[in-house]
């Protein structure tokens, strides 16, 4: 897929984040722009800073320094607005097995952002559960309470949760944990079919194996920088995220 | 307002009192638990109780006091949390204590100077001597409570679910957060003279505690748990102001033996036994 060569959903130049109470900032200069419908894959070694791009993206983290605009909005400044346009599953969620949702009151809560204080669910925040439901093939378990599901079943719910929020970005945290082989595929053919649509995919992953069977971009990340950002084809994404990460390695 | 069921005037007031209290702190009680913050409802329960003494050993409204002192903590705690590099769980575990040093030192020194009574009301509650107007307040408490649950539900189910999901979907998370704190603090500050410091937090969880034991359902359990926290509060006064008893620790142990006769006979517990 050709990326509109218009300007971009995500425009990150020379970034820093730190986490509260930390002086020493985990990302550090980071330059970053991704169009609409562009896939994006994330790669690097663990404490690279993965996640926190990705939460530095949706302005769940305090960008310190540098310039960032998501959606045309300016992330320091219009953090939970920039949140109602981008979707994020996030990494290492556990619920109470008593947890007293359902599941398709949990992929409804994914609208709530957008509904804003004081508004009930329309019948369009209806239309967009039930499709959002379906496209993840959880219409079974939607009356189910979330808690009692297994971990790959929650993992589905989340993204549904994110797919019924009509994101223009979604960013995704290592989705396929949780889920088998079929499930893997599955998730990733509907991302590919997401970023079809027009909406910005960005993976942070370690799952190489079900990556579609074309070019991708790849951008491997390293102590809190970019050392890697070129399209590769999907076989030689393992590789390249090996070699990119080593320590002492040199890239153009 | 129940004058026309209860014409003694005492008794009418006690009932009426509890009966709001239980509502609004068996409601946001609900929200303490299901969130996962009842440490912090703690402390900030001990904390108004401190705020109090201090407040009326300096002639200061004590309402104000209290609630000053439950919202500086909810507020101290992450800051401090930070600075000492230490846990949430340890901070407050430092402020409660403190919180009931200051409150116990006050009190003592007050009864020392004479004014005992006043301050053992701090201590465990006093349904005798209310005025109407305190009545009133504490009916818009009430009130102003399940306003808040009913406007800001979506919002406090989100947070209930998981904060982080909750803030990633770009709900306002934080005023909804500090504005159910503001609202915990004020009730706890208007219900501390009336069943007191020490025993405030048996209200506040105890109902929500009682009714998640046959309900997992939210709505189920907000609807509940102001009834249960109302039978019991109710009957409390009842009893207490006819038999001369005290009200508030009578009706906490109610509260408590009502908690285990429902762990004993919840099917949770049954379905758990089964599994194992």
């Amino acid at each position: 897929m050709q990326p509109e060569a218009k300007k971009p959903l995500i425009s990150l130049s020379g970034i820093y984040t730190a986490y509260e109470g930390d002086h020493a900032p985990v990302i550090r200069g980071l330059s970053l722009e991704i169009h609409k419908g562009e896939f994006i894959m994330v790669g690097g070694p663990n404490g690279a800073g993965k996640t926190t791009l990705l939460e530095s993206i949706n302005g769940l983290l305090k960008i310190t320094h540098g310039h960032a605009t998501v959606c045309g909005l300016d992330v320091r400044n219009k953090g939970h607005e920039v949140r109602k346009r981008v979707g994020y599953v996030i990494q290492n969620f556990t619920f109470d097995p008593l947890t007293p949702f359902s599941v398709k009151e949990v992929v409804m809560m994914g609208r709530y952002g957008k509904m804003g204080f004081f508004r009930r669910p329309s019948a369009e925040d209806q239309q967009a559960v039930e499709r959002a439901i379906g496209m993840m093939g959880i219409k079974e378990l939607e009356d189910r309470p979330i808690g009692i599901l297994s971990g790959g079943q929650q993992q589905k719910v989340l993204i549904a949760q994110n797919i019924a929020r009509d994101p223009e970005i979604m960013l995704l945290d290592e989705p396929f944990s949780n889920l088998d082989f079929l499930s893997r595929e599955f998730v990733m053919d509907i991302l590919e079919k997401l970023a079809e649509s027009g909406i910005a995919i960005v993976l942070v992953s370690h799952a190489f194996d079900d990556l579609p069977d074309r070019d991708i971009r790849l951008v491997v990340m390293k102590d809190g920088d970019i050392c890697f950002d070129r399209t590769c084809p999907s076989e030689h994404v393992e590789a390249t995220v090996r070699e990119a990460s080593t320590p002492g390695a040199i890239h153009a | 307002m129940l004058e026309f069921i209860i014409p003694n005037n005492i008794l009418c007031h006690a009932v009426e009192a509890m009966l709001f209290v239980s509502v609004a702190t068996a409601v946001l009680g609900v929200i303490i638990t299901r969130i996962g913050i009842s440490s912090v409802g703690f402390t900030m329960a001990h904390a108004a109780f401190a705020g109090a003494a201090i407040g009326m050993f300096l002639a200061l409204p004590v309402t104000i006091a209290a609630i000053a002192a439950s919202l500086a903590v909810a507020l101290l705690l992450g800051p401090l949390s930070e600075k000492a590099k230490l846990s949430v769980d340890a901070t407050l575990g430092v402020l409660f204590s403190l919180s009931m040093a200051v409150a116990i030192f006050f009190i003592s020194y007050m009864q020392t100077l004479g004014q005992g009574f006043h301050a053992s009301s701090l201590l465990y509650g006093d349904v005798i001597s209310l005025y109407r107007e305190e009545v009133y307040s504490l009916a818009l408490l009430a009130v102003i409570v399940i306003v808040f649950v009913i406007l800001f539900y979506k919002e406090i189910t989100a947070l209930i679910f998981h904060r982080k999901i909750a803030e990633s979907t770009g709900i306002r998370v934080k005023p909804v957060y500090y504005g159910m704190l503001f609202i915990i603090a004020v009730s706890i500050a208007l219900s501390l003279t009336i069943i007191g410091g020490l025993l405030l937090y048996v209200w506040l969880v105890t109902p929500a505690a009682i009714v998640y034991q046959f309900s997992y359902n939210l709505r189920h359990m907000f609807f509940l748990a102001p009834v249960v926290a109302g039978v019991i509060s109710v009957g409390g006064a009842f009893t207490g102001v006819t038999c001369s008893l005290p009200v508030a620790p009578l009706t906490a142990v109610v509260f408590g033996v009502v908690f285990l006769v429902a762990v004993l006979f919840s099917p949770k517990r049954r379905i758990s036994n089964s599994k194992n």
